[in-house]
């Protein structure tokens, strides 16, 4: 297993290098100019030339072919793609051509938030879409069952920006429970370890931070939960249900086992392997930011920041956090793979 | 599984809804922060939090050009003039006068002793010629690279030798002597901008190119003192209580960031912000309805206006622009889309800028005549097609229209709203109604998004005809039709390739020009010429409406400039 774990971070380098040619080139495909979205309706064509060379966009974008003409070997490699790989080597994703501050900076700040967001909603579509799930492929066609498919398919169809605003109209103004976006209120303070508010607060000892903190996550984690919820109750029905039908199932219940035992000894550990990828895309997702969600809630995340940054042409943004989003899921494929060999003994990867 | 077991899960399901939900007592949430929360009437907030829809880009305010910027840079730094509360007069703020010699080359700036900045170090004459230079001169050590100091060159002329202030003499320590190259008509105008506040020098020598980031913050003499900012979600600013105007009555701003229009008002209508900016129709009309809620409304000093690619043949036939004017149904764009908050334009410059000229007859609604002009000009059928006059070039040099080319008759509308354009697209579908109706058969044009927009547009490539608009900068008339106009004498691609050295060389006319009375002369011929040569359609001027809790008062909405938040205070 571990020789497996070293092939597939190995294999993970030529896969990051496919994602920055591939981020690199369909950036640079969409049309506008980045030093003319940054400067506006103001711009003279002087300030436009100096940032495009401030930041090497002046360059061709892979490989100048000109320069090789003319017998110029550095010129042909002084690319935009080979400075941004440069710098990637030295672990600098850039600055932000229109705040001018590096990316890693706000990165460290907006990435946590993100985090801390999608573990949350992650781990509430857990806790109800997996018993909801099972309950209802072991009860098929009750009232239950009947219930939780209904409620799956609203939840798969539900659109976001509507159960948000839903949430703050009921929540905030009609019942002032909740607040109605951010991530901490005004006054409170919380004392960054992991920059994730919840743990912080729990490890400061700070009561009254972890609530005003979970009162603001609160209604943003439910909503980003709802379709994941649905998709794995939906996912967990079904392949109970194949797994139901079994042989081995009807033996085992024919024997006298439990209910509970069949169900849970024999039959969700191999109906979990697709559960298993279903959880695993979810969480990939999740984790790479969502912006409705973060734009209805006013949270600080990377999704509504990158949203941004590919609308005014922020390159090293864009860049940086695509790059972020494909290790988050390559790991995240390499935890499911992983646990596919733990869960199912005839699997193994040695 | 049994059924104890379904009863288990379910009621921990249940339960942990109850807790993320915190379906607790009904107390007041630990969020209402005194600021935010409808405290008894003994104990008003001190915190005035404001809703919007863009975080800051940076807060050095020399090298910015967004209003989300210069909303925050305004309550911390003060330039050497302000405008008045509510119009667009230069008056002293940081310098107790300003004065001209006779030919108004050269000004005398009496500074405001006893003017501390934030950090504790003196305002003086030294701080300003600090920050002049620094904004001038491109091999000042603190005018990085990286940075564009864009106001700076468009008010003044350029950088370095190019810069119309040819000299910043310190005199003594409260007195400073401004060289001019040549007469500079709106100087005093300049000099109150947002962008030429002064900033501390010992604070942008500590922390260098980060001044005005969010770890470099940023240290001026306004009114607020710069305290933290959190990417994304707020920045506050505290109270200065040694402020040379006097202490403000609240004690803190927050600068909230919640993208979405309606989480916004939301949020106000909640009581989690006290104010905002950028509402949706909806949402204006239930403020109206709303007495906890007020609106006040920032007076127009934009203009949104139809505009004509030069370089189509069909297009230089004046017949055919009066036939465009004619066609176009203002009123009812104006009535519909902009709301009661608008004013139909038939000037460039908005009534609030001297120079606007009501004596000027705007073209009638009346596609009959658009019809007849249209027949006139050659087109009895119609104009469906047009032709370009002359290659276009992209950016890189390639040839992307040719001359004699024929294509459709477009229509481009912003993919945007912008405050002088409130539903871009809207009013684009309906306008194309409108000219369709008067014989132009036009096709809605989507160009792409707002960076490729405003590219397209910067190289003459909106090839027909297109919406787009102006929001003053200092409300001197120079900054409207000098902007667009006074390099006429050629041919100007940014402004659809418009050529008009009669109206270029009046405009260079009224920038030096140190007498109000004469500039305002020129400026209304101006307008009475861009007229009489239908040279754009201008259709509205937006006032920006603003909704507040009605236990706010005191807010200064500024037509030019950032807003006063210094006045406001909390009633029961």
């Amino acid at each position: 297993m571990g020789r497996y774990i070293l092939r597939r971070l190995i294999s993970v380098i030529p896969t990051l290098i496919g994602v920055t040619l591939i981020i690199f080139l369909f950036q640079r495909l969409i049309p506008g100019d980045p030093a003319v979205a940054m400067l506006g309706e103001h711009a003279t064509q002087e300030n436009v030339e100096r940032i495009r060379e401030q930041f090497g966009l002046n360059r061709p974008a892979f490989l100048d072919r000109e320069a090789l003409a003319d017998g110029d070997l550095t010129g042909f490699f002084d690319s935009q793609y080979i400075r941004y790989a440069n710098r990637l080597l030295h672990f600098d994703l850039g600055n932000s051509i229109h705040r001018r501050i590096p990316v890693v900076e706000t990165l460290s700040e907006r990435f946590p938030a993100t985090l801390e967001l999608a573990t949350l909603s992650l781990l509430i579509s857990l806790l109800i879409g997996l018993p909801v799930g099972i309950a209802s492929a072991a009860r098929r066609n009750s009232a239950l069952d009947g219930v939780t498919m209904v409620g799956s398919l609203i939840g798969v169809s539900m659109p976001i920006f509507w159960l948000g605003i839903m949430e703050i109209m009921l929540f905030s103004v009609f019942l002032n429970w909740l607040p109605s976006g951010g991530r901490l209120s005004t006054g409170i303070v919380i004392t960054p370890i992991t920059h994730l508010l919840l743990l912080d607060s729990l490890l400061t000892g700070n009561i009254p931070g972890f609530v005003d903190a979970l009162k603001h996550i609160a209604m943003p984690a439910i909503a980003l939960a709802t379709i994941p919820t649905a998709i794995i109750a939906r996912m967990t029905r079904s392949s109970m249900l194949d797994v139901l039908q079994e042989d081995y199932i009807r033996t085992a219940t024919a024997k006298g086992l439990a209910e509970r035992v069949v169900l849970f000894r024999h039959a969700l550990k191999n109906a979990f392997l697709p559960v298993i990828t279903i959880i695993g895309i979810q969480a990939g997702t999740l984790l790479a930011g969502a912006v409705l969600t973060e734009t209805i809630f006013s949270w600080p995340g990377i999704g509504k920041w990158v949203y941004d940054s590919i609308l005014g042409r922020d390159y090293p943004i864009v860049q940086g956090v695509t790059l972020l989003i494909a290790i988050i899921f390559l790991l995240v494929n390499l935890i499911v793979d992983i646990s596919y060999a733990i869960l199912d003994p005839r699997i193994s990867y040695d | 599984m049994n059924k104890k077991s379904i009863y288990t899960i379910v009621g921990l399901i249940v339960i942990l809804t109850m807790v993320l939900t915190a379906c607790a007592p009904k107390t007041p949430a630990v969020t209402q922060v005194p600021g935010a929360t409808d405290a008894p009437a003994a104990e008003l907030p001190t915190t005035f939090i404001f809703g919007r829809g863009a975080d800051s880009v940076q807060l050095d305010p020399a090298i910015v050009t967004d209003g989300e910027s210069f909303r925050v840079t305004g309550q911390v730094l003060e330039p050497l003039y302000e405008y008045e509360l509510g119009s667009t007069v230069p008056v002293p703020a940081l310098a107790e006068e300003c004065v001209p010699n006779a030919d108004a080359t050269v000004w005398n700036c009496k500074l405001r002793e006893g003017v501390k900045f934030h950090d504790g170090t003196d305002f003086n004459a030294d701080a300003v010629v600090f920050n002049f230079e620094r904004w001038r001169f491109t091999t000042d050590p603190y005018h990085f690279a990286s940075q564009v100091f864009e106001y700076y060159e468009a008010m003044f002329g350029g950088f370095d030798d190019a810069s119309m202030i040819t000299e910043v003499k310190k005199v003594d320590d409260y007195n400073v002597q401004f060289t001019l190259s040549d007469p500079l008509a709106p100087f005093l105008a300049n000099l109150a901008m947002d962008m030429f506040a002064i900033s501390s020098p010992a604070a942008i020598e500590a922390a260098g190119e980060a001044y005005g980031t969010p770890t470099g913050g940023v240290v001026g003499t306004g009114p607020f003192k710069f305290v933290s900012w959190e990417e994304g979600n707020q920045i506050i600013v505290d109270a200065n209580a040694d402020y040379w105007g006097g202490a403000p009555t609240i004690k803190q701003i927050v600068f909230r960031v919640i993208p979405d229009d309606s989480a916004r008002f939301l949020a106000l209508k909640a009581g989690d912000i006290h104010g905002l900016e950028q509402a949706v129709v909806e949402d204006l009309a239930s403020a109206e309805a709303d007495p906890n809620l007020t609106i006040i409304t920032r007076p127009a000093l934009n203009t949104s206006y139809l505009a004509f690619n030069y370089n189509i043949l069909e297009f230089q036939d004046i017949r055919v622009r009066e036939a465009v004017a004619h066609a176009i149904d203002k009123e009812g764009l104006i009535s519909n889309f902009f709301g009661k908050y608008g004013e139909v334009a038939k000037n460039l410059l908005p009534p609030l800028v001297w120079g606007h000229n009501d004596a000027v007859v705007d073209w009638t609604f009346d596609p009959a005549l658009s019809k007849q002009l249209l027949s006139d000009a050659g087109f009895p059928d119609g104009l469906s097609e047009v032709t370009i006059a002359e290659d276009i070039l992209n950016a890189d040099g390639a040839v992307v229209y040719k001359a004699g080319d024929k294509i459709p008759l477009r229509l481009y509308y912003m993919p945007v709203t912008r405050f002088y354009f409130p539903a871009a697209k809207e009013v684009g579908e309906a306008m194309a109604a409108n000219l369709t109706a008067a014989g132009f058969n036009v096709e809605l044009y989507l160009e792409g998004d707002w960076p490729t927009y405003l590219g397209s547009r910067r190289n003459g490539l909106l090839v027909g005809l297109y919406l787009l608009g102006w929001g003053g900068d200092n409300g001197d008339p120079d900054n409207f039709t000098g902007y667009f106009f006074s390099g006429g004498a050629e041919p100007i691609k940014r402004e659809g390739w418009y050529q008009n050295a009669e109206l270029a060389d009046l405009l260079r006319q009224a920038l030096v020009n140190p007498d109000r009375a004469a500039r305002e002369a020129i400026y209304q011929q101006t307008e009475q010429l861009m007229h009489d040569d239908v040279m754009r359609i201008w259709l509205g001027h937006n006032n920006t409406p603003l909704i507040f809790s009605s236990k706010v008062t005191g807010y200064g909405a500024q037509p030019v400039g950032a807003d006063y938040f210094e006045f406001i205070e909390f009633v029961p």
